[in-house]
């Protein structure tokens, strides 16, 4: 029979022989872990979970890599060389002629059709200015929804409840909230491949 | 990325590329960073990390160095693959010095292949990849065995065999909640037994 120990300590306590019946705790974090590997092995691992799920995630992939389950998508390796590549190329000073930049024409092109671009929309809003109406509408326009994890939030959903039992597991509780965090910027940093 | 180990011209060409990248071309890089990029993910990283995440920013440092001290290469008639790799390898410690995390995975599979290689081998790096990824799954069995038959099975079906779960519990003749239990159970046991013959100290950076 699992023990409330065994439950309160999932890396180091002993684990039950599997006739041994589950309480209704174990059964609940064996849930949670079971949602975590499917949605890890649909290349969607979430970015917050507990110290101990994350430990235990990390030995479920070991396993899955040492299969053969680990597979890089293409689009992702390539945006990981690009981002290499420019990472190391823009890490140090480039030797006119002796170094071929990543898209070197491009980027000489573009404070040209930056600055090409303003002057015609300029232009434009000067010319809409005279031609237009002296009518002002107002639009009322609702603010863009921004995705949950891009806005600043209270962690007290992502932690829960603190029992005293686990009123010492702080560095989990930050490691999570910090998980959470690095994920919205992480979406932000690497959208499009950069 | 074929399983047949690298030709005289890919070996030519290969060569060449890291010649151009030397004299300044760093983009030259590019067709090896992408032809090596899955071999140092698949095997020589994420299974020493074990998180998705982190494996793919160790990568791409990984790439960046290697762009950045191409200067410092020495072609030895060789594949670069085995230099791709000890950078890797050095960084996925760094990763595990810097969080101050557990370097268990790490030291777990770190003695099946050798660190440093030897520069008069002229190994080949799919060759590498593969007896790295098999030296990984004797590691892997050696520990499953030592579970209870239901929890190896547990993990065979779910984990190397990726059956869905529904699958997996029918298969254990049990409930999708009871294979869950048995999955929880047995992850937590083969965590307890994974490199636990290895001290974790034992090795330099």
């Amino acid at each position: 029979m699992a023990t409330k120990r065994d439950d309160d300590d999932i890396l180091t306590g002993s684990v039950p022989s599997p006739e041994d019946e589950a309480t209704p705790a174990e059964r609940a974090h064996a849930k949670t872990f079971a949602d975590l590997v499917d949605k890890t092995l649909a290349g969607r691992t979430p970015p917050a979970m507990s110290a101990d799920d994350r430990a235990l995630l990390e030995v479920a992939t070991v396993i899955r890599a040492a299969a053969g389950n680990a597979e890089l998508a293409t689009a992702k390796r390539d945006a990981l060389v690009e981002s290499a590549l420019r990472q190391a190329i823009g890490g140090k000073a480039v030797k006119s002629g002796a170094v071929t930049p990543i898209a070197k024409a491009r980027a000489r092109r573009a404070p040209w059709i930056i600055a090409g671009a303003s002057l015609v929309v300029a232009a434009a809003a000067i010319l809409l200015w005279f031609a237009a109406p002296r009518r002002i509408h107002v639009v009322d326009r609702a603010p863009a929804a921004l995705q949950d994890n891009w806005k600043s939030r209270p962690a007290d959903p992502l932690i829960g409840p603190i029992s005293r039992d686990h009123a010492g597991d702080a560095s989990a509780r930050l490691d999570t909230i910090f998980a959470d965090r690095l994920d919205g910027y992480r979406e932000l940093r690497m959208r499009g491949g950069h | 990325m074929a399983s047949e180990p690298a030709t005289a011209v890919e070996l030519e060409e290969e060569q060449r590329l890291v010649e151009e990248a030397q004299a300044g071309n760093l983009d030259s890089m590019r067709p090896i960073l992408e032809r090596y990029a899955q071999p140092l993910y698949g095997t020589v990283i994420l299974p020493r990390l074990g998180d998705a995440a982190s494996a793919e920013e160790v990568l791409r440092d990984t790439l960046a160095t290697a762009v950045e001290k191409i200067g410092r290469f020495t072609w030895q008639g060789k594949s670069i693959y085995p230099w791709l790799r000890q950078i890797a390898i050095n960084k996925v410690f760094d990763v595990h010095r810097q969080a101050k995390r557990s370097r268990r995975l790490a030291d777990a599979l770190v003695h099946e292949v050798p660190a440093e290689t030897d520069p008069d081998s002229h190994a080949d790096a799919q060759l590498m990849a593969d007896q790295e990824r098999r030296a990984h799954r004797v590691k892997i069995d050696e520990t499953l065995d030592v579970l209870a038959e239901r929890y190896r099975l547990a993990i065979e079906l779910r984990l190397v065999q990726e059956l869905p779960r529904e699958d997996c519990a029918k298969r254990l003749n049990v409930t999708i909640g009871t294979f869950d239990v048995l999955l929880f159970r047995a992850v937590r046991a083969f965590r307890k037994h994974f490199g636990s013959d290895v001290p974790e100290e034992t090795h330099g950076d």
